[in-house]
C-alpha cells in the first residue's frame, strides 16, 4: 500500500469528522441546543405560518432600523 | 334574602380574587368531578364539570360549553384572532381555567419597576425576561409566542419550552410593558418578570463554553484512539517509517486543539494557582501534558522514538469530563432562585393623606401606612393599624395553619394575607425587613461554600510539587551523570506521566462519579461531588419536623359519631376551608364515602384559627376546634397533643374527629439507622414544644428545639459549628432555608419550597426519610472508597516512581501502566454499587 493512500484516507476521514464537529459547535454557539424541548416539539407545529411570522418579525426589525436611521438624533 | 344573596356574592368575588383559593377551588372541583355522572368538558380548558354549572352558548349549529367566564373570553379571543387551531395542537391536554386577572397593571410601567427589570439594548429597544405561568404543553408556548408576534411593536418574543422563561424585545414608542402583560393575561396565562442578569446568563455561557470544549476533546480522543491502536501494533510487530510518520502527524493534528483549546482550562487554573502562590492539580496536569506534547513533537520531527500524543489527549479529556459535570449541576440551581424572587412584589400600596399611591418597596419609609389585599405577600415588617385578617406564615414557621392577627399585632414580611384588606404601619425599611434579610443571607451563602475542597487541593498541591521536584532532579541527575539530554528528558517525562493522572486525579472523581450515579438512581441528588465527602465526615443531623419527619398533613386518627347526620353536609362545610385540619377531615370523608350530593351553603365564615360556620337552608352549621366548642358552650373531651374537630348542627353536637400529623413511614427505623452510623440526631421546629416532643418521642429523637424562628434555627447551626461539629440539616419550606444555607450539608425534601431546593446540597426526590439514611450510607461508602483508591494509587506510585527515576521505564510503558492503574481504581470504585445490594440481602 502506498503511503499516499494512507494519508488520503486519514486526511479525508478526519476532515469530514471535523466538518461535523464544526457544524455542532456552530449550532451550540448560536444557541440552537439551549432548549431541548423546542428542538423536538416545534416539529409538530411546523408550517408556513411560522415562517410568515418569522418574516414579519424580521420586517419589523428592519423597518425600525430604517426609521431610526432617518430620525437619528445624537444620544443625549 | 337579598342580604344573603349579596353576602354570598361577596364571598364568591373574594374567592375568585384570591389566587390561592382559586387553585384550591380548582382542585376541589377536580376531586369532586369523579363522583358525578353527567359531565361535560369545557371547550377551552378541557376540564370536565357537571352540566348544570357550565356556561352554555349556542352559536350557529354548535353548542359550546365553558366552565367560567375566563375560559369563554379566551375562546372567543382566539377565534376572533384566527388562532383557534390552538385547540387542534393542544389535543386533550387539560389546561388551567383562564383567570380573569386584570389586577393593577400600571405597576409594570412605573419607573422603579422599569429600572429594575427592563434593559435597553443597543438598538434602543426595550428587553425583558419573563417567567410565564400556566404553560402546560408546547401548544401553550406556541399560542403565547403567536399572540406576542401579532402585537404591534413586539420585535422579538421567544419562550423557552423547558423552563417557560420568555425573552421579549419591544419598541417602547409603540408599546408599553403593561400592554404586553395584559396580552398574555388575556389568553389565560400570567407573567412575572425576573432579573436575568443575576446569574443565569453567566452560568449559561460558562456551560456552553465547557460543552464546546468537551465536544472537541471527545472528538479528538475518539479519533486518536484508532490511530494509537495502529501505533501500538506497529510498535510490537514493526512498521515502515513513512507509515509511522503519517500516523504521528495525524495524532499531532488531533492532539493540538485538545491541549490548547480544551486544556486551556487547566493552564488558566495553573496560572491562577501560581499567581496566588499555590500549586494545584491543574499545574501537574498542565505540566505533564505539555511536556509529553513537546517531547512528542521532538520525536516526530527527529523521526526517532515514540510519540505520546494519545496520552496527552486522553489525560486532558478524562479530567475535563469531571470539571464539566460540576458546571452542569450549577445551572439547575439558578432556575429555582429566579422563580422565588420573581414572585415577590416590587411595589406596595401606600396611603398618603387619604390617597392610595403605588410606591416601590425601596422607597417605603418607617411609619408609612401600607395597604394589603387578600393574596398579597407582606414584604415590609410592620404593625397592623386597621382591620384584622388571617395570615399564612408558612414561609416563616413552616406550619401551614393560618394565624389570625388584629390591630396592634406585629406582622413579619414573608407572611401572606389571606382573607381581608388590612392597613399596617411600616416599622422597618425594606432592606431591614425579615424577608429581604433572609434573601440577602441566602445569596451570600451561595457564593461561599466548601472548605473541604480546599484541603483536597492542598494535598494534591504538595503531591504535584513533589512529583515535579522528583522529575526535575531525575532530569538533572541523568543529564549530569548520563550526559545525554534526550535520554534524561525521556526519563523525566516517564516520571511525570506515570504519576500524573491516576494518583489523585482519578482516584477521587471516579469514586464520586459512581457514588453520584448510584444516588441519582435512587432519587438522591448531590449537587457537587465534594458534598459526598463532607456528608461522610459529618457527625450531627438536624431535622425539621413538619414535612421532614411528619407528613405535614394531619390525618384523622379517631372518630366518634354522637348523632346521625348527612356526611355530604360536613363535606361541603370542610371543603370551604383550606385549613389543614379541615382538609384532613375532608380526605377522611372522601375515603369513607363514594359520593356527596350538592349542598349549597351560604354565609360561609372562617372563625379565625378555630373553625368554620355556614348556613344551610337557614340552619346554622359549625365545625371547629375544642376552643370554639367551649365558646359555644358545648362540652367536648380534649387531649392536648391531638387536634380536635367537632361538627355541630343547630347547636347540637353531631360528631367529632381526632387528628394528628403522623410521622412519615419508616421515620423511626431510618433515624435508628442514622444513629447507628454514628450521627447525633436533633429536631428543630417552629411548632410548640408539646407537639414537638410527642413526635420526637415517637421517632426516637432525644434532643428537641421548639418554637424557633428562621434565624434561631440558623443560630443553632452556628452553635454546633463553634463546637467544631459538621452539621447536616434536612428540611423543607422557606423557614428552613437560612439554617440550610448555614449548614455544611443542606438537604431539601423534593416537594419542599423551591427556595430550599435552591440552597440545598443534596435533594431527595422521593421525599422519604429513608432516602436520607441511604444518602448518608452512600456518602460514607463513597468516602471509604476514595480513601482506598488514594491508598491504592499512592502505593502504586511509591513502587513505580523509583523504577521510572532509575530509568527502567520508557514513557510508552509508563503510559500503559498508568492506564492499568486507572483500571484498578475504576474497578474498586464500581464496588460502591454493592452497598445497596448487600443491605437488601440483610433486610
Amino acid at each position: 500500500m502506498d503511503s499516499n493512500i494512507l494519508t488520503l484516507m486519514l486526511g479525508i476521514s478526519t476532515f469530514l469528522g471535523a466538518l461535523g464537529l464544526g457544524a455542532l459547535l456552530w449550532g451550540l454557539k448560536t444557541g440552537q441546543f439551549d432548549d431541548q424541548k423546542r428542538f423536538l416539539d416545534t416539529v409538530h407545529f411546523d408550517n408556513e405560518d411560522d415562517l410568515r411570522d418569522a418574516a414579519l418579525m424580521d420586517k419589523r426589525r428592519k423597518e425600525r432600523e430604517e426609521r431610526r436611521k432617518k430620525e437619528y438624533r445624537p444620544p443625549d | 334574602m337579598r342580604e344573603v344573596v349579596k353576602s354570598g356574592h361577596i364571598v364568591v368575588q373574594k374567592v375568585l380574587k384570591c389566587q390561592a383559593l382559586r387553585g384550591l377551588l380548582y382542585n376541589f372541583i377536580k376531586n369532586r368531578k369523579r363522583d358525578r355522572l353527567k359531565k361535560i368538558a369545557c371547550d377551552h380548558c378541557h376540564l370536565e364539570f357537571d352540566e348544570s354549572v357550565m356556561i352554555e352558548e349556542r352559536a350557529e349549529e354548535q353548542t359550546h360549553y365553558f366552565c367560567c367566564r375566563g375560559c369563554q373570553g379566551v375562546y372567543h379571543l382566539l377565534k376572533d384572532e384566527g388562532l383557534d387551531n390552538f385547540y387542534d395542537k393542544v389535543g386533550d391536554t387539560k389546561l388551567q381555567p383562564a383567570a380573569a386577572l386584570g389586577q393593577d397593571l400600571q405597576k409594570f410601567d412605573t419607573e422603579g419597576f422599569v429600572k429594575k427589570y427592563v434593559k435597553v439594548n443597543r438598538e434602543g429597544l426595550n428587553e425583558i425576561h419573563l417567567i410565564i405561568e400556566g404553560i402546560h404543553c408546547s401548544a401553550c408556548v406556541w399560542l403565547n409566542e403567536k399572540i406576542l408576534h401579532r402585537t404591534e411593536g413586539v420585535i422579538e418574543a421567544t419562550i423557552n419550552f423547558t423552563n417557560h422563561k420568555a425573552k421579549i424585545v419591544w419598541d417602547p414608542q409603540l408599546l408599553q410593558l403593561s400592554e404586553i402583560i395584559a396580552k398574555i393575561q388575556s389568553i389565560g396565562y400570567n407573567a412575572y418578570p425576573y432579573d436575568a442578569k443575576l446569574q443565569e446568563e453567566r452560568i449559561n455561557k460558562e456551560r456552553r463554553d465547557y460543552y464546546a470544549r468537551l465536544l472537541v476533546a471527545v472528538f479528538a480522543t475518539m479519533n486518536i484512539m484508532w490511530i494509537a491502536i495502529a501505533q501500538y501494533v506497529g510498535y510490537f510487530t514493526g512498521m515502515r517509517a513513512d507509515y509511522k510518520n503519517i500516523l504521528n502527524i495525524a495524532e499531532f493534528l488531533l492532539a493540538t486543539p485538545t491541549l490548547f483549546y480544551t486544556g486551556w482550562v487547566f493552564y488558566r487554573g495553573a496560572w491562577y494557582g501560581l499567581k496566588n502562590r499555590f500549586v494545584n492539580m491543574d499545574l501537574l496536569v498542565a505540566t505533564g501534558a505539555t511536556l509529553a506534547y513537546i517531547y512528542s513533537i521532538y520525536a516526530m520531527v527527529m523521526q526517532h522514538g515514540e510519540v505520546y500524543f494519545d496520552s496527552v489527549t486522553m489525560i486532558i479529556t478524562f479530567i475535563f469530563v469531571g470539571k464539566y459535570l460540576e458546571v452542569l449541576s450549577k445551572k439547575k440551581a439558578v432556575d429555582t432562585l429566579d422563580r422565588m424572587t420573581s414572585s415577590l412584589p416590587t411595589e406596595v400600596i401606600v396611603i398618603e393623606e387619604g390617597e392610595k399611591k403605588l410606591k416601590s418597596v425601596e422607597e417605603v419609609q418607617e411609619g408609612d401606612i401600607i395597604e394589603v389585599t387578600p393574596g398579597d405577600r407582606i414584604v415590609i415588617d410592620g404593625r397592623i393599624v386597621m382591620s384584622d385578617a388571617s395570615f399564612d406564615l408558612s414561609s416563616l414557621t413552616g406550619e401551614s395553619v393560618p394565624v389570625h392577627k388584629g390591630e396592634g399585632d406585629e406582622i413579619l414580611s414573608g407572611a401572606i394575607c389571606l382573607d381581608a384588606v388590612v392597613r399596617y404601619e411600616a416599622l422597618k425599611s425594606y432592606e431591614n425587613s425579615m424577608l429581604s434579610t433572609i434573601i440577602t443571607l441566602l445569596e451570600e451563602s451561595m457564593t461561599k461554600k466548601p472548605k473541604i475542597e480546599k484541603l483536597a487541593n492542598e494535598v494534591s498541591g504538595y503531591f504535584s510539587v513533589t512529583i515535579l521536584g522528583i522529575a526535575l532532579m531525575t532530569f538533572v541527575g541523568w543529564y549530569y551523570f548520563g550526559g545525554s539530554f534526550e535520554h534524561a528528558l525521556i526519563v523525566a517525562i516517564s516520571v511525570i506521566v506515570i504519576a500524573c493522572p491516576c494518583a489523585l486525579g482519578l482516584a477521587t472523581p471516579v469514586a464520586t462519579l459512581v457514588g453520584l450515579g448510584e444516588g441519582a438512581k435512587r432519587g438522591i441528588l448531590f449537587k457537587e461531588a465534594s458534598f459526598l465527602e463532607t456528608m461522610a465526615k459529618s457527625n450531627i443531623l438536624l431535622l425539621d419536623k413538619t414535612g421532614t419527619i411528619t407528613e405535614g398533613k394531619p390525618e384523622v386518627i379517631g372518630y366518634e359519631e354522637i348523632a346521625a347526620y348527612d356526611p355530604s353536609l360536613l363535606h361541603a362545610l370542610v371543603s370551604t376551608s383550606k385549613h389543614p385540619v379541615s382538609q384532613g377531615v375532608r380526605r377522611f370523608l372522601e375515603e369513607r364515602h363514594a359520593s356527596f350530593s350538592e349542598m349549597p351553603l351560604v354565609s360561609v365564615k372562617n372563625i379565625e384559627a378555630r373553625g368554620i360556620s355556614a348556613l344551610y337552608q337557614g340552619v346554622k352549621i359549625v365545625g371547629g376546634s375544642a376552643k370554639l366548642m367551649e365558646e359555644m358552650g358545648i362540652d367536648v373531651a380534649t387531649d392536648a397533643d391531638k387536634s380536635l374537630f367537632a361538627f355541630v348542627i343547630d347547636g347540637e353536637l353531631k360528631a367529632y374527629f381526632y387528628l394528628r400529623d403522623r410521622p412519615k413511614e419508616g421515620a423511626k427505623e431510618a433515624i435508628a439507622q442514622i444513629r447507628k452510623m454514628g450521627l447525633e440526631v436533633a429536631m428543630l421546629t417552629g411548632d410548640v414544644d408539646e407537639v414537638a416532643r410527642k413526635i420526637a418521642k415517637e421517632v426516637g429523637i432525644e434532643k428537641v428545639y421548639s418554637s424557633l424562628f428562621p434565624q434561631e434555627k440558623a443560630a443553632i447551626v452556628d452553635r454546633y459549628h463553634e463546637e467544631g461539629r459538621i452539621v447536616i440539616m434536612a428540611g423543607d419550606g422557606i423557614n428552613d432555608a437560612l439554617a440550610l444555607s448555614k449548614s455544611d450539608i443542606a438537604i431539601a425534601m423534593g416537594s419542599g419550597a423551591d427556595i430550599s431546593v435552591e440552597v440545598s446540597d443534596v435533594v431527595l426526590m422521593d421525599d422519604k426519610i429513608t432516602s436520607l439514611a441511604d444518602a448518608i450510607r452512600l456518602s460514607k461508602a463513597t468516602y471509604r472508597n476514595i480513601k482506598q483508591n488514594l491508598l491504592l494509587s499512592l502505593t502504586y506510585n511509591a513502587l513505580t516512581i523509583p523504577l521510572a527515576v532509575a530509568g527502567y521505564v520508557i514513557p510508552l510503558v509508563a503510559a500503559l501502566s498508568m492506564s492499568l492503574s486507572s483500571l484498578l481504581v475504576v474497578g474498586n470504585a464500581v464496588r460502591i454499587k454493592g452497598i445497596f445490594k448487600k443491605r437488601r440481602k440483610d433486610g
